[in-house]
């Protein structure tokens, strides 16, 4: 959508050459200059101040000195930034595929006429609106290898042992993604479902009527009917999981070991404790342009498809 | 798959999803050191007693915490659209040159997260002196172009005889924004307004930074203190995150139908 908007607006913006009325422009400028002020001082500014900074040496207390690129080269020398960058496309890899399968298998039952189906669309998008400390301190509880609810899920299932959720490397990470599965799929499930209610419902009569099975009509109708909204969600989430930090801080505190560090508590750790502003300035950029690599991506797909 | 079996699924798919907030209540109403761990801690109601909550209210600071949070997300929340909409009114209602410019600038905004600008921003917030102030959330908090982009869209379906026949009268520009324009897009407004209020209510990173003493945090950066602080137990960690989404979830079941919609609105759009 931004990037049809960016585009609408450009035709728009070539079509109308209008003379330049300074008062006109000036009078509608001072309608923006209102958001304009705080997006400036808090959005923009600090983008430029944050090249501006992982040029240098910078401390707590402020600039020390000029080190034109050391700090990237710092960052590319060092074998933990790839670490911490792979765990966080690890993440991604986990997170994203099981949330926007498990919030179209969700979307799918809700849109079927079931029983009580408010109460539990309700329930699914419940966990969605706690924060994320909350959501984090349960499951830190129900995780617990002794006293845990989850392990004595697997006990009555038959699991003979206990399970180290979070101290065990081979398991962290699949504990973070059943919280933020949980935490966000009811997200994901509204978005299908309002994506599920504008596929015409005679599509369905006709395939009905051509004879095709029930797993035709979702493969034929319905997953080409949600391809905007699935496009959408894909990099929603992978841009959501590429920001993971709340879930780790709390639940892992980054371990064990180095495991469940992401890209952004290296920079909350470089930055913060231990007060090295500039190199963790210099992370955040390298953050900055894969965000805005994904954007491209994203752009570049939506763009081939919406011609 | 047949009605009957798919009902069965849906409800047992429901349970499993509401079980972790049915063990945060049961736990946080029991005595400390008494896990909820068998069958029979599930049923066995004997030993539930609020004490926990008196002592949570009492010990920590999580009350007040609650009011910065309800405070800075109005303010947050009502500042933002009030902006939002004289910035969407703008774009969508006076024609004006430097439209596309301001509008890419804008929308650029929506590129790059605050987790990519932490370090500056927190910079900034220190020489604005901000650091510790509920000022240093709600400011940063402004910066959403969702807003603008949404409210356009409604603006854009606001029929252009309205303003020209206001305009014929000679209605000043801020009249057609706030007579025609502002009740028009109402109820999108309410949408858009709860998604924001949401997104301050749950933001952790940028107020778990900016905020450093007890009695200035909101509650999703002030709950991690209970980890480090070693005399509250663990049934008390519960208890507090009870106390944390009690108001959530008042709030999400009295006004679900606005919630839903403005969330999925937001995220279709974005």
């Amino acid at each position: 959508m931004m990037e049809r908007t960016l585009r609408e607006n450009k035709g728009s913006a070539l079509r109308r050459a209008e003379p330049l009325h300074l008062l006109k422009e000036l009078k509608a400028i001072l309608y923006l200059i209102p958001f304009l002020v705080p997006f400036s001082v808090f959005y923009l500014w600090p983008v430029l101040r944050g090249a501006w900074m992982s040029l240098h040496v910078w401390g707590i207390q402020g600039m020390e000195k000029y080190v034109a690129l050391a700090n990237y080269r710092k960052i590319f020398v060092n074998a933990d930034f790839y670490s911490y960058l792979w765990n966080s496309f690890y993440f991604v890899l986990l997170c994203t595929p099981t949330v926007i399968i498990l919030g179209l298998v969700l979307a799918l039952i809700i849109n079927q006429n079931i029983r009580m189906r408010t109460l539990i669309r309700s329930v699914f998008f419940l966990p969605y609106v706690l924060s994320v400390s909350v959501v984090s301190f349960i499951w830190l509880r129900l995780f617990d290898a002794k006293n845990g609810p989850v392990n004595a899920l697997l006990h009555v299932l038959g699991l003979p042992v206990d399970i180290n959720w979070l101290t065990d490397h081979r398991f962290v990470w699949w504990a973070i993604t059943i919280t933020t599965d949980w935490w966000s799929v009811g997200f994901v499930m509204v978005l299908f479902l309002a994506g599920l209610q504008e596929i015409p419902t005679d599509h369905y009569e006709a395939a009905k009527i051509d004879g095709a099975n029930a797993w035709r009509r979702f493969l034929h109708i319905t997953l080409p009917g949600l391809s905007s909204v699935m496009k959408i969600q894909i990099f929603y989430q992978i841009i959501n999981c590429l920001k993971l930090f709340g879930q780790v801080q709390i639940m892992t505190g980054g371990g064990p070991g180095d495991s469940t560090n992401t890209m952004i508590r290296y920079i909350y750790v470089t930055g913060f404790k231990k007060d090295m502003f500039g190199l963790a300035a210099a992370q955040s950029m390298v953050f900055c342009f894969i965000m805005l690599l994904i954007a491209v991506v994203q752009f570049k797909i939506t763009d081939r498809k919406d011609g | 798959m047949n009605k009957a079996a798919l009902n069965i699924v849906a409800v047992l798919l429901a349970l499993l999803f509401a079980f972790p907030l049915l063990w945060m209540f049961l736990t946080s109403l029991k005595p400390d050191g008494v896990n909820v761990y068998t069958l029979g801690d599930w049923v066995n109601w004997s030993d539930l007693n609020a004490d926990n909550y008196v002592k949570v209210v009492r010990d920590s600071q999580i009350l007040r915490w609650t009011w910065n949070s309800l405070v800075i997300g109005v303010l947050t929340t009502v500042i933002s659209i009030l902006f939002s909409s004289l910035a969407a009114f703008s774009f969508s209602k006076l024609p004006f040159r430097t439209r596309g410019i301001f509008y890419v600038l804008i929308v650029s905004g929506l590129l790059i997260p605050t987790e990519a600008i932490l370090i500056p921003l927190y910079e900034t917030a220190l020489h604005l002196d901000l650091i510790d102030n509920i000022w240093a959330i709600i400011l940063p908090g402004l910066t959403n172009p969702i807003g603008i982009l949404l409210l356009k869209q409604f603006m854009d379906g606001v029929p252009k005889d309205y303003i020209e026949a206001a305009q014929i009268d000679g209605s000043p520009y801020f009249r057609l924004w706030w007579s025609i324009c502002l009740p028009l897009t109402r109820s999108a407004m309410v949408s858009v307004g709860i998604f924001f209020f949401i997104l301050s209510w749950n933001n952790f990173l940028w107020p778990y930074l900016a905020i450093t003493s007890e009695e200035n945090m909101i509650l999703s950066a002030g709950l991690p203190t209970f980890l480090s602080n070693n005399t509250m137990s663990l049934n008390l960690i519960m208890t507090a995150s009870a106390i944390a989404a009690i108001p959530t979830i008042i709030v999400f079941i009295l006004l679900q139908r606005h919630i839903v919609q403005g969330v999925a609105m937001s995220g279709v759009k974005g």
